[in-house]
Order: C-alpha cells, then structure tokens, then sequence
C-alpha cells in the first residue's frame, strides 16, 4: 500500500543530491501513500566507526531513552564521536569494532533503532516528503545512491516505526523499501527465528531485508539473494534493496505491483510510477522500461 | 489546435478545459504531460488530443470518439473502458492496456505491459513490440494483436475474442488454445496494420478460448422444493437440508450453487433489544410528522448528495441475477419513497434509469455494463470490492440468464455461463485504488460522490482504507446478505456478521480519529424498520435493503435465484415466466413496504424519546446474549428479552 522509489548515480557521483532527487520522486508519487514518508541514504564510510539512528520519541520519555542508549554504548564498548536529537529520533556516531548483530539486538533494549551502518542512514516519519525533509533536512543529504518511500498505512498503525524504508535488523548497510504483501510471512519469520535471528517489527519488509542480509552474510549476492527471493517469498511484490554499494530490485511472478526504471549512463531511477522519474527530468520524454514479472536485477557504485 | 501546458494548469482543470474544447469540436494538446494521471478522462467528443510526452495511469480512459495520441509512453489502464475512438502510443504502455475496451483501436508501437486487453469486450489492442504475462486475461470480446512475443500465459481464462500474434506464443494460458486463421482474418489484419502505418512481415497464430472450462455441464436438479424454514435446517441433525444437499452432489459432483442468503444462525442485530419501554411506540398517528428523518448521503467531499427522505436505500442487486421488469418496479418504488436504488452488476437499464429518481451505478471487477455515459445520467458512483454474502468471490450468472438484451448492455457474448471476476484489473491494492477513484472522479467532473462496497471481511483494515482513498461513503455489507448465485457452503460459512461488521467500521474509524470523515451504509441481512434503527444506534448514517425488497415485491424464498426459472418472474430473463412479473403492482408493494420501514423508524425513534434520527445512539441498546455483548460492548441484559422474543416470531 505505497509508493517505492530508489536511485543511484553511476560514476564518480558522490556530490549528487540524492536526498533531494529521492524527495522529488516521493512527493510525485505521495498518492499513493500520505500516512509517512522514508529515506535510506549513504554517506561515505569512515573506519570503525558506526552510523546509529533511534526512534527515542518526545520530552521526558525521550530523555529517558536517550540515557538508555548511552548505557548500553558504554557497556557495548561504542565510543561516541557525536549525537544529536533530530525530530523524534536520536542520531549518533560511535566507534565499534564488536559483533554488530550482538551489539544490535542490545541496543535493541534500549530504544527502537532505525538503522545501524557504516555509511546508511535511514531517515522516516509520518507525513509527507516535503514535512519529513522540513525537519530531518534531507535535501542537504548528498551520496551515490538512496532508497525512499511513501506509505499508507493499512494493517498497521500511523506511526514512525511502521514508515519504511526498513533496516535488515543486525546486518549493517541493508535497506528495505517495499510495494506489496508477503503471504508466508510467518513461515519465513519462523524459519530466520530459528537460527537466531531477531525481529523488531512484524512487517513484512524488514523480514525481506533479513532474508537478504542473512544471503549476503553467507557469501551469496545480493543479485542472487534476489533470484532466490522471487522462489521463497510468496505473494506480490515489488521491492528495491540497498546495500552501501549495489542497489537492486525484485518483482514477483504475478506482476501486480507496478515498478518502472529509467537507466542512462549516469543514473538508473526506479519508481512505482513514471510520474515519479519524470520529476527528475520534467518536460522530457523518458524511455523507460518496465521490468517483467519474476524478474530482478542490481547496480554497483563503480568507485 | 489549442495548447494546454500541464507544468501551469493542473490536471483536474486540464480535463474541464478538453472537455469543453471537445464540445467546440476544436483539437488540443498537452505539452510538458510529464506521466501525469488521468489526462483526457472522461472526454466523449470527436476530437484529436495530442500528449507531447508520456501519458501516466488511465490515460484517454472512459472516453468515446476521441482520438489520442501519445508521443511516448502510457502508463497503467491506457484507454481504459473506451468505447469509440482510438489511442496511439508511440512509445511503450503499462500493465493492462486496453483494459475493459468496448470498441476502440489502441495502437502501442513499443512494449506491453502484464495483463493487456484485461476483461476487453469489443476493439483491437494491438501492440507492435512484446506483450507480457497473461495478455488477454478474462477477455470477453474484441481481438488483441501483438506483433512480437505473446509474453506468458497468453489469453488466460479468455470467455470470447481472438488474440493474433505474429511472433512467439511463449506459453499459453488456461483454457486457451491455437486455432487455424481463415484468410479473409488475416487481410482484416493487414488492413488495421496498414491502417497505423505499422510494417509487419511474419504471419501469425491464433489464440481462443478452448472451452474446456469454465463451463456447468451437468446442472443441478432439485430434489423437492424446501421452505425456507425446513432450509434452515434448525431441526435434526440429519435434517432435510442436509439430505437434499447430500442428494443433489451424489447428482453432479461438485458443490452447489444457489441463491439467497445464508441460513445458518449467527450473531445478528435481533441479538439487541431497546432499553427504554417501547410499549407505546406507535400509538401517535401523526408520529411521521415528529421526527425529521431527511437523510444527505454523499456531499463530504463536495459531490451532490444523495437526497434521501429516510436514512434508507435500495441494496446494489443486478439487472441480470433479476429481471429488467423487477429492476424496473424497485426503481419506482424507491422514487415513490423518495430513497435511491443502486444498479449493482451489470449495467443500467433505461428502464431502471427512467423508474428510479436517485440511481446509484455500480462498477465491478468485469466492468460489465460499465460506461461513461451511464455514469454521466448516475446520481452516484460505487467501486464494488465485494459482498457480504461471500466476500472476496466472484459472481456467476448461468447462461440461460445470459440473453441477447443482457449481454448486450454486459459487451459479452450471449449464452455464457457468465464468471464476473472476483478482482478489479486496476486496482490490486489501496495505492491503485486511490488512483481509480479520482479517475471516476475526474470523469464525471467531481460531482457524483463515490462510494464502495465492501463485504465484510476484515472490516478494521478495509474501512481505514476506504477513508483514506477519499470514499464518500461506504456501503458495509455483512455475512447475512443475499446473493444471486453463490457457493452454498461459503455463504453459510464465509465471512463476518452484520453486527460485527458495523461495531468494527466504527471502532476502526475511531481508533484513527476519522469517523466523521465517512459515511456508513449498514446492509446484509436487515429485514424491516426495527434492524434500521438498531443499525442507526450502532453508527450507521442509514441502511439498505435487499431481499426485504424483493420479498415485499413477491419472492417466494425458493432459493432457486441462480436458475434462471424464477417462477415469480423476479430471479429470470425468461419473457414467458418474466411476464408474470407486474412492476406497477409490485412497484406499490415494495413502496408499501418501504412506507413501513418509514413508520416502525420514525415511531421507535419517537418513543425513544428523540425528534431526528441522528439522535440515535448506542445507548439506546442492550444485548440479549452473551455472544452479541461481546461482539458489541452493549451490557448483557437478558430480562429485555421479551419484546424480542416477541418481534423475532412476528418476522421469521
């Protein structure tokens, strides 16, 4: 129930303005879903430090998470380099060199985390492009590539936690935004359960960043994490995925949910609708491609 | 030819300013259309509109003698339900372009997208690149062309038309086959080819529906006729229900269809009873004139409203399940008491346009019957997802239903046994939707209000969806609905209760703080004026009635809807067992009727103590059961069980 839209700029693009270029897509696309609006954005990586994004809420009760986190830092070994409380969320970098999932799962207790990476940070809230970026200034954001997402919120509540895009909980850099609804869900959930792996949210996509994540960490890539994913997840689908280099897509079999690219040698933009890629490039006639059903494919920073 | 520039003029206005040129007769066209939505819609005049660009979702859609061309690609729904007229596109169109055609040529000289030609029933599609997966899907009619490859599961569950490809049949569909072209076939394709300037070489194969399913070759017997009370089945066990049931699938192997509504004991609105003393409620003759009962359904978002003289209307039941002259009779009697009908499936008859004062049209998965100039004489406008009496499935009508007049006004071919698809083409999700709903919008100039009909399911989600897609109101119908034609053992067992249903929308409305965003039409199963006021008191704006009507205009409750034999002349499109049906005798029975719907309101409402009906409120109930306190939050208050032991004997 939404609207998907990712981009990466091809070539030695790290001034691009993704945040910008991702916030026109969505608002052309914001039909599709009013409720919240999500980025999945990617700085330039630094060694050993960490990218941390909490959902800590308001006042009081923002005070008192925020406390939490810092706790858990301490105890985790993460040194702080800087923190700062955006909208409802807190944001802080920390040097890390433990086990990232262990690290997760703790910070986990402590408040909701948005995202965990090197470089990614993902950026959602309830309302529209324009109000999300009015308070997260997410057009100053730059980067090669991003994913972002509209959602109208149907099963689950209106809420900053149930806005995509969504984080492969314990893997780092890997990002979910998706158009659809997975039926075997639960079989999926419980089989990624069993081999320890936590889940913080009972939406679909974060288990398809999971499922991805898990492929990935074993060695597989991420284009055939994708292949298998069109096998394994059942019901209809479009998704596009991030990593801090590759971004890609799958679409499922019975082609219901709309997806439409547009590639030139600089750029590649996937959208839910055309509507959306003309933002980017208005009064031109694109030739733009909608990928078949089953099908899926990746891109990679080439620097 | 006049220049409209879409960076400057939105699209709403764009579509009144074509409009209006088409009426002048003069040519336009869009720069800078930048895949916007919906451009052209609604436009029923002979003009040439060219888009510099691309097109976005339902471009030229729901339009007739217009000519279109777009200079590079279209998005979802490309000339969607077109009658007359043709679109050219010159770069690739979206998922199911063509959908629902009734006659125009649609030319798309790059790719197709999934589901091309969807529930066609008249033209040609014709794609001169690839089509994709299941081009042709449930077309009725017409004929698709695709120059390259046929894409999966070319022609699936086809009912009519002939797809042509020129390059490969990748795979076929279901109950699709190849069949040998007669030459004359393929100079009528060379003819349209050369028509488009399109340059083709090869030669083609042919795709048809194999017949082979879709098809009730043993029909049912009936046993014996059963009451509707022995149908019930509260006595044994082994029941005489269970019997017949047992008898008649050792007959024909399959399960049962049948018409009617479910006759299992649920949790229903007779579960509640008043919790003031009603011992005098009816005894002021002149109670009609003490309570304001004037009901507005439709204007929250600036749409004419519905103008309904009680908080009542007629439930959507099809020309097709009944007869053109029982249409033609509920129309006069909701006019008589100032209510409006609803087409459901099928189509508007003129008949029926010209019976009912406030006619509300219903546009199904199958767009059958579906038009933009039936939409334009509407008084109001629903998108129907589904049905209480079996929510999610779609409809049959058996082919001795299917006549020359109904499968006209339907663009299908006559004598079918007839599937109307369980889904819209358009809309797979509540993103789409939204998308469907300000096409309907658009074409109709916003100033019909637009309603859906959902069957009750999972209600909480489904209500929340249809405030957010910007419905006017809802038309809830719960599991205790009557159908046409059904599967037996899912209109028993498939489903949520009237009771649960209406408690459900409310709280859900509630819990996102967008009650009075909505209005809500409590149907399924509501028999006389003392379920409307019970309704009322559990939030509903008003209510509808179905096989009440029918009832009031003769029906006897055989059950045997789906036959097409109706003896009462209501359930069948027979002439010879239709003219035993009387409209003007029948119309005044099911108006007395609705008289009576007025009174029991307009006394219950009075002896509660209140002077309009909007000052109905739940506290105004209490539950009988245990069950029914449960499913409604009300207290259990057994000891009010008299009257309604009372009121349930008197209407069962």
């Amino acid at each position: 129930m939404c609207g998907i839209a990712g981009i990466m700029y091809k070539g030695n693009g790290t001034g691009a303005g993704t945040g910008q270029a991702l916030i026109d897509m969505l608002d052309g696309c914001q039909h599709r879903g009013p409720d919240s609006t999500g980025f999945a954005l990617y700085g330039q990586p630094k060694d050993g430090e960490l990218r941390l994004r909490f959902f800590v809420g308001e006042g009081d009760e923002a005070q008192m998470a925020v406390q939490r986190i810092e706790q858990t830092l301490k105890n985790q070994s993460a040194h702080p380099i800087d923190a700062q409380r955006v909208g409802n969320t807190y944001r802080t970098t920390v040097e890390f060199d433990g086990d990232l999932q262990k690290f997760a799962y703790a910070l986990e207790h402590a408040a909701t985390v948005i995202s965990i990476g090197t470089s990614l940070d993902i950026i959602k809230d309830v309302g529209t492009a324009h109000e999300v970026d009015d308070t997260y200034d997410v057009h100053q954001i730059t980067g090669t590539h991003g994913l972002g997402h509209v959602r109208l919120a149907t099963e689950s509540d209106v809420k900053p936690e149930a806005a995509h895009p969504f984080w492969a909980t314990g893997f780092a850099d890997v990002a979910i935004v998706h158009n659809g609804q997975i039926t075997n869900y639960w079989k999926m959930r419980r089989r990624l359960e069993q081999r320890d792996f936590e889940f913080h949210t009972e939406n679909d996509s974060e288990l398809i960043a999971v499922y991805l994540a898990d492929k990935m960490a074993q060695g597989i890539a991420l284009k055939d994490a994708l292949k298998t994913s069109i096998d394994d997840l059942d019901g209809t689908f479009s998704f596009l995925v991030s990593t801090k280099d590759e971004i890609g897509y799958a679409k499922d079999r019975l082609a219901v949910k709309p997806m439409i690219m547009y590639e030139t040698d600089d750029l590649v933009a996937i959208a839910s609708e055309e509507v959306s890629l003309n933002r980017l490039f208005p009064g031109q006639a694109l030739n733009t491609k909608e990928p078949p059903p089953g099908t899926y494919n990746t891109w990679s920073r080439s620097i | 030819m006049v220049t409209i520039n879409l960076t400057e003029v939105p699209v709403r206005q764009a579509n009144e300013q074509i409009r209006q040129y088409g009426a002048a007769g003069e040519d336009v066209e869009l720069i800078n259309p930048d895949a916007r939505h919906h451009l052209g819609v609604g436009l029923t005049d002979p003009i040439n509109v060219k888009i510099r660009g691309s097109a976005g979702y339902f471009c030229a859609g729901l339009s007739d003698s217009a000519d279109f061309y777009v200079e590079n690609n279209a998005g979802w729904g490309l000339g969607d339900n077109m009658y007359a007229g043709s679109v050219v596109v010159g770069g690739n169109a979206g998922a199911i372009a063509g959908v629902a055609i009734r006659g125009a040529n649609i030319v798309v000289h790059g790719n197709m997208g999934s589901r091309a030609g969807q529930v066609m029933k008249a033209g040609t599609l014709c794609c001169a690149g690839n089509a994709n997966f299941m081009a042709g899907y449930m077309m009725y009619g017409g004929r698709i062309i695709i120059l390259g490859e046929s894409g999966e599961r070319v022609g699936e569950d086809m009912a009519g038309g002939e797809i042509f490809v020129g390059g490969k049949v990748t795979t076929l569909g279901s109950d699709a086959t190849l069949t040998d072209l007669e030459s004359a076939e393929i100079d009528d394709l060379m003819a349209f080819l050369e028509r488009y300037k399109i340059a083709f070489k090869g030669s083609f194969q042919k795709v048809v529906n194999a017949g082979k399913k879709l098809r009730y070759t043993t029909s049912e017997t009936q046993m014996r006729s059963l009451p509707f009370f022995g149908f019930s089945g509260k006595s044994d066990y082994w029941n005489p229900k269970v019997q017949e049931d047992v008898y008649i699938k050792s007959q024909i192997g399959r399960y049962r269809i049948r018409g009617y509504g479910g006759a299992r004991a649920l949790p229903h609105l007779s579960d509640l009873a008043f919790r003031r003393d009603l011992s005098k409620a009816g005894t002021d003759p002149d109670v009609l004139s003490k309570v304001e009962m004037a009901t507005n359904i439709g204007a929250l978002n600036g749409a004419n409203p519905l103008k309904l003289s009680m908080p009542v209307m007629v439930a959507p039941m099809s020309y097709g399940a009944l007869s053109r002259s029982t249409k033609q009779a509920i129309g006069m009697a909701s006019t008589l008491s100032g209510i409006a009908e609803n087409t459901g499936e099928g189509g508007m008859s003129d008949a029926q346009r010209g019976a009912a004062k406030q006619l509300i049209f219903q546009c199904l998965g199958g767009r059958l019957g579906w038009n933009i100039h039936d939409m334009k004489r509407a008084d109001g406008l629903e998108i129907y997802i589904s049905q209480g009496a079996k929510p999610g499935f779609g409809g049959q009508l058996m082919a001795k239903k299917v006549t020359k007049e109904l499968a006209e006004i339907r663009g299908i071919p006559e004598g079918i046994d007839l599937r109307s698809p369980s889904r819209h083409p358009d809309i797979l999700g509540a993103d789409d939707l939204v998308i469907k709903v300000e096409e309907l919008r658009e074409a109709t100039g916003y100033k019909l209000p637009v309603s859906v009909k959902l069957g009750a399911g999972r209600v909480r989600d489904d209500i929340k969806i249809a405030v957010k897609d910007g419905f006017d109101f809802v038309e809830l119908d719960g599991m205790q609905g009557s159908t046409g034609a059904g599967g037996a053992e899912i209109m028993e067992y498939v489903g949520t209760p009237t009771l649960s249903a209406i408690i459900e929308a409310v709280n859900a409305l509630q819990e996102i703080g967008r009650r009075d965003d909505i209005e809500l039409i409590l149907m399924g199963g509501l028999r006389d004026g003392i379920d409307a006021v019970k309704s009322l008191c559990l939030g509903a704006d008003a209510v509808a009635f179905g096989t009440s009507t029918i009832i009031a205009g003769g029906c006897i409750a055989c059950m045997q809807c789906h036959v097409g034999t109706c003896v009462t002349g209501i359930a069948t499109q027979d002439p010879e067992h239709e003219k035993r049906y009387k409209p003007e005798v029948e119309s005044k029975n099911i108006h007395r009727f609705l008289e009576s719907v007025r009174w029991q309101i307009a006394a219950v409402t009075h002896a509660l103590g209140y002077s309009d009906v909007k000052q109905l409120c739940r506290d105004d109930l209490v539950a009988l059961t245990k069950e029914a306190a449960a499913i409604t939050g009300l207290p259990y208050e057994p000891e009010h069980r008299q009257p309604s032991r009372f009121m349930r004997v008197r209407v069962a």
